[in-house]
């Protein structure tokens, strides 16, 4: 048995799932959204790396798609051995294809040259 | 009877084992107790008694604790005529008259910081005596000390004002007594003052009696219940820590040494004589010792072999209110409630001379030296006891709330003499309240008993009594803080919000004689993180500045003292030490 | 020096509004920090700007988006407003000189908050590594610290669940979540994709009545409260960590307002306004969470937007008409703003309103002089999300009596 809370929309059901039923959502896409969960959950990134000569020493950045969540942590370490140079741009790629998802890392901000 | 017979009947009584031994003045009890709790109430009954000058408590209890002294160093590391042990502002103060003569003096210091202890956590009156026992050695310094503060602010440049005191008497005054409430009301309205008055005149202390109507009128937030007051227009306010670092700092001037993160953990001494005081960094040898060392002064006089006295612990908790309310009383006051407690004034709504409001001190014995928690009871306790005083006063205007630990002997008075078989050896010990108010008239006293014990005294003609506070940014007019920040930008920038606290004073903390290097010394000296939002905002700002200034990394920069780390380190370290593994 | 609009705080309350208030004014704005964007440059998580922008942005990305739009504006950054009085004189302290400066209408931006310890009494010792979730945030995200290992996170509103993800991601392990309420106060998708996708333990009717630690911290004791919300001293236990972090609420930061001497509402503890975001006295104006604290920053810009352009308007001389009529809080609401309606001449006029406690099903209703002039559906509303309800501006314009409320479908 699992247990999910729909976050499709502000009721938030309690959806039990037990084997091939479904109960508790109040609609259908409660179910879409179980599904989904049951079968690849996935996950926006948004962390940091260090920057090098700007106005602070983290640089924001974010995945520019979804990431399997059981991959986050994987990202997270990978990450934290990035260090970029400043001038960044906002939507500068970071890191490409980070760990053959076919998602890239990019700066959720512009950073200048200190 | 005799006194050690006395205690031990009344040991016997409750079905102690104790033994009691009095020799010179001072009574040692061995034994065993069940707990902490009768450990104290015996050691307050064996203070109570006559002719006893110090009670040495020895006596176990069920999980009693065992200090544990560092290793010393075995370095010598100074050489002194005087060394003086606690950066207090009795040690600091002694320090400072000191200067005024040739020789050569060392403070040493446990902490990151003078004004550490009792020192910083109390709530900074400078009382005038008349709330002390009648005839006891801390009234007579009290009322000594607290003449001499005006030409010490003027010479040293730190705040004190002489903002008065209300003593009032409600209908609340005598509720708790067995009596009826009209002759409660009668005592407190007619017999309490003039006691009062007469006890006031005794010590050259002004003060005066206003009635109901003319109080509530000058202080309408006051309880409605009141009934009369006493006015002490001469009460003081200071500020504990600015008025120590200021001590500190011209004594530094006139040739004093001050060793910081320097803990005493032993003494060679060798016949009646302490020769060298061990530290952990190192040896002092000294001619003369002072045990300035406030709640550890007992073990420090146990190292001496001058043990004559144990120090238990009396916690004082405290609430300190937003600035909003810095107008809701013009004077401090306090609440006279009977039965008194016994050697406890009773706190009240004390305001700092920044116009906080202070609800407090509690008063409540505690095992351990280092516990300043503020327990759920002591916050309960002050808001019952003062909403007596001030009751509307709202809970929401409370900004912080702080507990500091009182240095109290089992006989209560200060004990400030020579150690009775180690020559050269001086206990200024039990500073409790008025330490503050009686420090400068402590020091004085500490100068007479070097003196009777044989220091050679001469006063240096080049000593300089003034000292210049740093720059206070808020407190110029437009026209100078403008200068300010022509001469340096960093007084442009405002740090801390809640205060007002530029980067500029924040920059002179760091580089001050005695150099603020973690976020509770520059709290200290330029009240930034000391406001409202307690830090939230300019913790940040504030921990890099100081890591710019003083090159420590900002992963290492300390909340106060060793241990107190803000982080763990650089982001990412977790991940980081995840990837090695 | 003397200007058109001067904009206090350039965080998304005031960015919007000044953008608003060029089209039509020369206006300054002034910030206190060493950039533009306020809180929103460390909430580096994504969410913001679905109404706007129709998708969801970080932080920095829509603050970014707004500070693109600056040029025309005079912005003073690492500047604070030491003094200001009504007549919209204030003095300003700056690396480069301490000035006065004059407005013909101001905005008040400044934002909130965070509550403390001492503002729940939580008893215990004071030690290292006690963090409101905002210094938290800004300490890790921005300045590249790391603050703890073993957190534990008091609160369960939407700060606090966002510093509970980022906590672990970055490697800490959190130890729960501990909330005084019986429900939680964030988002349901916080909690789900901050707590439960890490398996974060969250401990609703709980809190902590103990720090423990003399130089850092060394545990919380934590309890279960009853329906009174005390303690109950059998459920105590402790909780060894290293760091404790305080998500227990925000307030509006109106130290400059009470300076002023604008009229403030008891319970938002922001000034009261009306319809145009105008304070009790004319032409200061207020918008973001300095009127209230808000959920969702579109809302914040939202709320900038109409404070701009209101304000710009008063500053070229425009008069309004002030009826001042309060909108009454009906049933299940527990404040409404704006408090006050003027009768301006708005096309449209968004309601928004906290209720007092959860009920499904439920229409929501603005009454006019005693009748339902506009109803809404809801499926659900709770105390911690905000409620809009959006009407014609001419549906309240002539009104004598205005109140909202909240009624159950029969």
């Amino acid at each position: 048995m699992r247990k999910f809370i729909c976050i499709q929309c502000p009721l938030g059901c309690e959806i039990i799932v037990e084997g091939e039923r479904i109960e508790g959502n109040k609609c259908p896409r409660g179910k879409e959204y179980v599904m989904q969960e049951m079968k690849n959950p996935k996950r926006v990134l948004t962390t940091t790396v260090f920057i090098e000569n700007a106005i602070h020493p983290m640089l924001p950045v974010r995945s520019n798609g979804e990431v399997p969540k059981e991959l986050l942590k994987e990202c997270m370490k990978i990450l934290a051995g990035v260090k970029v140079k400043a001038p960044v741009k906002k939507g500068d790629v970071i890191y490409k294809n980070i760990l053959n998802t076919g998602i890239d890392i990019i700066a959720s901000r512009s950073m200048e040259r200190k | 009877m005799k006194v050690e017979k006395k205690v031990e009947k009344y040991a016997r009584k409750k079905g102690w084992k104790v033994k009691a031994r009095l020799e010179d003045g001072i009574l040692y009890l061995e034994g065993e107790v069940p707990s902490y709790k009768e450990y104290v109430e015996i050691g307050r009954y064996a203070g109570k008694q006559k002719n006893v000058e110090g009670v040495v408590n020895r006596l176990k209890y069920k999980g009693k604790k065992e200090v544990k002294r560092k290793k010393g160093g075995n370095e010598l590391i100074g050489e002194a005529d005087v060394v003086i042990i606690g950066g207090g502002v009795t040690g600091c103060m002694i320090a400072r008259e000191l200067s005024k003569y040739k020789l050569d003096i060392i403070l040493v210091e446990k902490a990151e910081d003078v004004a550490c202890g009792a020192t910083k956590a109390n709530n900074a009156m400078v009382h005038t005596g008349i709330g002390e026992k009648m005839g006891t050695l801390k009234q007579k310094l009290c009322v000594e000390g607290h003449k001499m503060y005006e030409e010490l602010s003027k010479q040293l440049d730190f705040p004190y004002e002489k903002n008065g005191m209300w003593i009032i008497l409600t209908k609340d005054s005598f509720a708790d007594m067995p009596i009826p409430s009209f002759l409660g009301n009668f005592i407190a309205r007619f017999i309490i003052p003039r006691i009062i008055l007469r006890r006031a005149k005794k010590l050259g202390i002004p003060m005066h009696i206003v009635k109901r109507k003319e109080l509530l009128k000058e202080e309408p937030n006051v309880t409605s219940r009141a009934l009369i007051a006493v006015y002490s227009p001469t009460y003081g306010v200071t500020s504990p820590y600015l008025f120590t670092i200021a001590l500190a700092e011209n004594a530094i001037d006139n040739g004093v040494k001050i060793m910081l993160e320097t803990e005493v953990v032993d003494m060679i001494t060798e016949g009646e004589e302490v020769k060298e005081v061990v530290t952990d960094k190192g040896r002092i040898k000294a001619r003369y010792v002072i045990n300035a060392a406030g709640i550890y002064a007992d073990m420090v006089a146990e190292m001496a072999g001058a043990r004559e006295y144990t120090i238990h612990p009396k916690k004082g908790s405290t609430l300190l209110f937003d600035k909003d309310y810095g107008n809701y009383i013009k004077h401090s006051m306090t609440i006279l409630k009977f039965p008194r407690m016994e050697h406890y004034k009773g706190g009240g709504a004390m305001l700092t001379f920044e116009r906080n409001i202070q609800l407090g001190p509690t008063l409540m014995e505690v095992e351990d030296r280092e516990d300043t928690s503020v327990t759920a009871a002591e916050i309960k306790q002050i808001f019952s006891r003062f909403s007596l005083l001030l009751p509307n006063l709202p809970r929401k205007g409370v900004i912080a709330y702080f507990a500091g630990l009182r240095a109290a002997t089992f006989t209560e008075d200060f004990i400030i003499r020579r150690a009775k078989k180690v020559r050269n050896f001086i206990h200024v010990a039990g500073i409790q309240s008025p330490g503050l108010a009686a420090a400068p008239a402590v020091a004085k006293m500490v100068v007479g008993l070097l003196k009777e014990s044989g220091l050679e005294m001469v006063e240096k003609k080049d000593f300089n009594p003034y000292r210049k506070a740093s720059v206070v940014i808020r407190e110029l007019s437009v026209e100078e803080r403008q200068k300010m920040v022509e001469k340096d930008a960093r007084y442009g920038k405002v740090v801390c919000r809640c205060e007002n606290v530029t980067e500029g004073e924040i920059v002179d903390a760091i580089h001050g004689k005695i150099g603020a290097r973690n976020i509770d010394a520059i709290k200290r000296r330029t009240r930034a993180g000391m406001g409202r939002c307690q830090g939230s905002f300019c913790l940040p700002h504030v921990a890099k500045i100081i890591s710019r200034e003083t090159g420590i990394p900002l992963e290492e920069i300390k909340k106060n003292g060793n241990g107190s780390n803000l982080f763990i380190g650089k982001a990412k370290c977790l991940l980081e030490e995840e990837n090695e593994n | 020096m003397k200007t058109d609009v001067a904009i206090i705080g350039g965080g998304p309350a005031g960015l919007a509004a000044a953008i608003e208030a060029k089209k039509h004014a020369k206006v300054t704005l002034i910030e206190r920090n060493e950039e533009l964007g306020g809180i929103l440059q460390q909430c580096i998580h994504h969410g913001f700007g679905n109404f706007i922008f129709g998708e969801a942005l970080t932080g920095p990305e829509y603050a970014e988006h707004f500070i693109e739009q600056m040029e025309g504006i005079d912005v003073m950054l690492n500047t604070t407003v030491l003094e200001i009085d009504k007549n919209k004189r204030m003095l300003l302290s700056s690396p480069d000189g301490v000035f006065e400066m004059e407005a013909k209408a101001i905005i008040l931006a400044m934002g909130c908050r965070e509550r403390t310890r001492t503002q729940i009494f939580i008893p215990g010792t004071r030690p290292a590594g006690i963090y409101t979730a905002g210094t938290a945030q800004r300490l890790i995200n921005i300045e590249g610290v790391m603050l703890g290992k073993h957190v534990v996170i008091l609160g369960s509103g939407d700060v606090g669940l966002i510093m509970a993800r980022r906590f672990t991601l970055e490697g800490a392990k959190v130890e729960g979540v501990y909330e005084i309420m019986p429900k939680p106060g964030g988002l349901t998708r916080n909690i789900v994709q901050c707590l439960y996708d890490f398996d974060i333990p969250l401990h609703l009717s709980h809190t902590i009545v103990e720090i423990v630690g003399k130089r850092r911290v060394e545990g919380v004791f934590v309890a279960k409260v009853d329906e009174n919300f005390k303690p109950i001293e059998e459920t105590k236990r402790f909780v060894p960590c290293d760091t404790l972090i305080l998500a227990v609420g925000l307030i509006p930061e109106n130290e400059l307002t009470k300076k002023i001497g604008i009229e403030l509402d008891d319970i938002t503890a922001g000034p009261v306004v009306d319809e145009g975001m105008e304070t009790s006295i004319e032409g200061i104006f207020a918008c973001g969470n300095v009127v209230h604290v808000h959920d969702l920053v579109d809302d914040v810009s939202f709320s900038a937007i109409i404070a701009g352009r209101e304000a710009a308007k008063y500053a070229n001389g425009r008069k309004i008409k002030r009826r001042k009529i309060k909108v009454k809080a009906g049933e299940n609401v527990r404040y409404v703003v704006p408090q006050i309606i003027n009768g301006r001449d708005m096309e449209e006029i968004t309601f928004y309103f906290r209720v007092k406690k959860e009920m499904e099903n439920v229409v929501t209703r603005l009454l006019v002089d005693g009748e339902v002039r506009k109803e809404k559906r809801e499926l659900i509303v709770k105390p911690p999300e905000m409620v809009r309800l959006k009407v014609k501006g001419d549906l309240v314009m002539n009104a004598n009596s205005i109140s909202i409320e909240v009624k159950k479908v029969a």
